[in-house]
């Protein structure tokens, strides 16, 4: 066998299990669902469905659905401005100013709140947000007497919840490329009369993008589909598009109302993403 | 590279082989099929069927394993048994409901002449045309109860007996309400005089619904985060269910009174069906006896506190100053109610939105 | 002023760390608060690790997670691993629609991903259950495997493959004495990555878990919606000590922190 059909070979069989598996995980249930956007029922159960455009119409129709795809998007906003506020200077200290050992171990420190259930965090959240809560009763301690806080049910809640679930993400991936900045460029820099905030503009932040960039990829996307945190802190506050999404999957049988929002859903964070490719492509590489 | 230059490859085989010995024991566990001698039950939890005295009495008396699967919503429930047939036995549908799963075929029918104390139901809730479709019987009427409100007792002395008290400004931001759109819709319609089931004028209904802006503090989904937020003060006066208001009082004593108001409250009953490709009817047939007699019922009230049940002969035999014998007992009261009907899909899928443009406009 | 920074900057990272660990702390003080209903102050009990050794559901969940993380770790890290090396060290045709295809499950909200795995699961029969679980968990985990591994590949490129085969090894010599010993790393906190993906994953459980078979996120939502008990608390204490313990130990064995 050549040369060239020995490495496509190579190719091929090294990639197609991986992809194979994600068409029938990924790409085939999703075009399942676009089917479904399109039906008037779910087909199940002795169910007559037809074709119609009237799920997507639904969309069009009702404000509502207008006011939450906008509500998902401006959370999601927000938490990622959050993630990346608290997240780089924290990534960069570690990367920068931090060294040896001690690096290491907050590294570890970090990572480790994966490991423990996001519910359980989320739970943990209400008690210390809510009135006569954690905060509530550190803020008498110190101000006795002082109005309640009581965080809890708001929005401010949902994205502190969300914030402290992805920071680490965003911590993560600016570290990645943070660490990777190497120090006799910074160095060169400062011997070249540069000021320390000049060098962190235009050599370290700018060598920084890819990091940053793929934070906010994976924080902003599961932000703007979330229900489970709206739902636990935000009380009446936490209606998101995420959460009627659910709705119709777990409250009433309208699947295909589900797919459809889904799909604008979809659709509105490809968009965004579309808007952001150049510059994504060029700082995100994948392998 | 310096960190891999005479290291030894001893840890990592060492971590991969062990995780590669993991995942086959896992296959094998997991895929391991179940054993004979089973009664799945689908329930919510906590709700009686679950009660570990019951089931041990049960497992005890027949021999059978109890295993229980719970849901957190009605559709969940069908969509459990739409999925997965052939998996259960018994299934807790409210009456509201059966229509719907003997419609789509995943419900049998039930002989009564084998469950025991058949004959001692209140035949309203026995002979229910909810139950009994087309001549045969889809479900065991259970136990029944009434949503309305409940109120703190310490903090409010003299009782409110109008449905309007959750509309009442002295009350704003005190009130609790369950996020659940069908019951929004019925109350509101209750509120504006209407038959809660198809109310004829949902434009009135809507009105309503937004005029709780004010009111309400947070929604609540369960019973126990019912209780943490009455507990932490976080509401003052929250539509609940009788039952659980009972339980409320008795298992945590929290200070709690129950309210049917004038204008009418929710009425509803509960009754046990069995699925259609039950693995274990016989079985099935007498836990659903079991659960209808008054030796379960009354004890389970006693020690837990339970809605009414059907059984009007277990009823009797609760203590006179039992919460349901006194709130429940009331005739009178009763007379105001008006009971869940069965609504179609389409029906569903517009209160939900009536319900999600309301919560949306609450966010706003 | 240097102090002052060294300073300003060692109290940030312990306040950004005070905010992530805040909730894991309330969580493992409230394991052991004799409270229910998470009455302060708090009264140390041991009742609900009892409790929990009672509770068969919540244990099976737990194992269900963990058995399920397990498969999902192997699967998707040999996957991964797998294609990350034909990125890393082969140019062809269509590697750029490839390596975009890995955008969809990290960037379509998991809510999607996962009632379409429903709709479709359910349709051709597969049904739900552990399989269809493990399907959408590797799912998940590929990308994250690709790019992590990959990292590491990019980051040491060819030229040790390279000189080996120069000095005559064979290909499969070449791979297990100088391309694993150097993709290790990267193939260990791929695969770290991976359970925890699989372990934390509740969204796609949610819609995927068959009746009687759940994982512990699944079960823990349930307890939120229907009744909350500290038991959760007792196990997710359990369960982050158990963690620690293993990243400590790999620790050990690799550094993630970077070499520098």
């Amino acid at each position: 066998m050549n040369l060239v059909r020995r490495r496509r070979l190579a190719v091929f069989g090294l990639t197609a299990p991986a992809y194979l598996w994600l068409a029938l995980t990924i790409l085939l249930p999703l075009s399942a669902m676009l089917f479904f956007s399109f039906l008037t029922q779910a087909p199940f159960g002795g169910r007559q469905a037809e074709l119609t455009l009237g799920q997507y119409g639904a969309f069009l129709d009702k404000a509502f659905y207008r006011t939450l795809a906008w509500r998902s998007l401006e959370l999601g906003f927000y938490v990622t401005l959050g993630c990346v506020a608290i997240g780089y200077p924290a990534a960069l200290a570690l990367a920068k100013y931090v060294k040896g050992r001690w690096r290491e171990a907050l590294f570890l420190l970090i990572v480790l709140p994966f490991w423990s259930n996001a519910l359980v965090r989320t739970f943990s959240w209400t008690m210390v947000l809510r009135g006569d809560g954690l905060v509530d009763r550190m803020v008498q301690a110190v101000f006795p007497g002082a109005p309640s806080f009581g965080l809890l049910f708001t929005y401010p809640a949902i994205v502190v919840g969300l914030v402290h679930s992805f920071v680490p993400y965003m911590i993560l991936t600016c570290y990645i490329s943070l660490q990777a900045i190497d120090d006799s460029l910074i160095e060169a820099a400062r011997s070249l009369g540069a000021s320390a905030w000049a060098v962190f503009r235009r050599v370290v932040l700018p060598l920084s993008l890819p990091g940053l960039y793929a934070g906010v990829v994976l924080i902003f996307v599961p932000a703007i589909g979330s229900f489970m945190e709206p739902r636990i802190l935000g009380g009446p506050a936490g209606i998101m598009l995420g959460t009627v999404i659910e709705d119709q999957f777990t409250v009433v049988f309208n699947w295909p109302l589900g797919a459809a929002l889904s799909f604008i859903l979809l659709a509105i964070v490809l968009a965004i993403l579309a808007l952001a490719y150049p510059l994504l492509r060029r700082n995100l590489q994948v392998a | 590279m310096s960190e891999t230059k005479g290291r030894s490859r001893a840890p990592t085989i060492a971590i991969v082989a062990a995780i590669v010995v993991a995942a086959a024991v896992a296959a094998y566990v997991l895929l391991r099929p179940s054993a004979p001698g089973e009664l799945h039950v689908l329930n919510w939890q906590g709700y009686g069927t679950d009660e570990a005295w019951a089931v041990a009495l049960f497992e005890e008396r027949h021999g059978v394993k109890v295993i229980h699967d719970n849901f957190n919503s009605e559709q969940e429930m069908l969509t459990k048994l739409r999925t997965s047939p052939g998996t259960y036995d018994v299934v807790l549908i409210n009456s509201a409901f059966t229509e719907q799963a003997v419609a789509e075929g995943v419900l049998q029918p039930i002989d009564s002449a084998k469950i025991a104390n058949f004959a001692d139901l209140s035949p309203a809730l026995r002979d229910s045309p909810r139950f009994n479709i087309d001549g045969k019987l889809y479900g065991v009427a259970w136990v029944w109860g009434v949503t309305s409100f409940a109120y703190n007792t310490d903090k409010i002395a003299s009782p409110p007996d109008s449905i309007e008290t959750l509309w009442d400004p002295q009350y704003a931001g005190r009130i609790g309400w369950r996020d659940d759109a069908v019951e929004s819709v019925s109350l509101a319609a209750i509120a504006t005089g209407q038959d809660m089931n198809h109310p004829a004028d949902l434009d009135k209904v809507r009105e309503k619904l937004r005029a709780l802006k004010p009111q309400i503090k947070t929604f609540w989904s369960s019973e126990d985060e019912w209780n943490k937020h009455f507990t932490a003060g976080d509401f003052d006066i929250a539509v609940y269910w009788s039952g659980s208001a009972a339980r409320s009082k008795k298992a945590f004593n929290l200070p709690v009174a129950f309210v049917i108001p004038k204008e009418g409250a929710i009425g509803w009953f509960d009754g046990l069906s069995i699925a259609k490709d039950a693995p274990n009817p016989a079985a099935a047939h007498a836990f659903i006896g079991f659960m209808v007699s008054p030796e379960f019922y009354v004890r389970w009230d006693n020690e837990v506190g339970a809605p009414a049940s059907a059984n009007a002969a277990a009823n009797n035999q609760l203590p006179a100053d039992a919460f349901n014998r006194v709130v429940l007992g009331d005739a009178a009261a009763l007379e105001r109610l008006q009971f869940m009907a069965p609504l179609t899909d389409e029906e569903r899928a517009k209160y939900l939105e009536i319900w999600e443009e309301t919560k949306t406009y609450f966010a706003q | 002023m240097r102090r002052g920074w060294a300073w300003a900057i060692k109290g940030y990272l312990a306040v950004v760390l005070g905010f992530l660990y805040l909730p894991i702390a309330v969580m493992m003080v409230m394991a052991f608060n004799q409270s229910s209903l998470y009455e302060l102050p708090v009264r140390f009990d041991t009742v609900w690790f009892e409790a929990l050794a009672r509770n068969d559901r919540l244990l099976r969940a737990s194992l269900n997670s963990v058995l399920l993380a397990l498969a999902n770790t192997v699967v998707a890290t040999v996957l991964g691993t797998m294609a990350a090396l034909a990125f890393a060290r082969y140019r062809f045709r269509g590697r750029t629609l490839l390596q975009l295809l890995l955008f969809p499950p990290i960037t379509i909200p998991w809510l999607i991903i996962g009632t379409s795995m429903l709709v479709l699961f359910f349709w051709i029969g597969i049904g739900r259950g552990l399989h269809a679980m493990l399907l959408g968990h590797v799912a998940l985990s590929l990308p994250y495997v690709i790019v992590v591994v990959g990292a590491r590949l990019k980051s040491f490129g060819p030229a040790l493959e390279e000189a080996a085969a120069t000095l005559g090894a064979s290909p499969w010599q070449t791979f297990w004495r100088v391309s694993a010993p150097v993709m290790a790393p990267g193939v260990v906190a791929a695969a770290l990555f991976a359970f925890a993906v699989s372990f934390d994953q509740f969204v796609i459980s949610y819609f995927l878990a068959a009746p009687g078979v759940s994982t512990l996120p699944v079960e823990i939502y349930s307890a939120i919606r229907k009744g909350f008990t500290p038991e959760i608390n007792a196990v997710s204490t359990i369960i982050i000590l158990v963690s620690m313990g293993i990243m400590l130990l790999v620790a050990r064995f690799y550094r993630f922190g970077g070499e520098r």
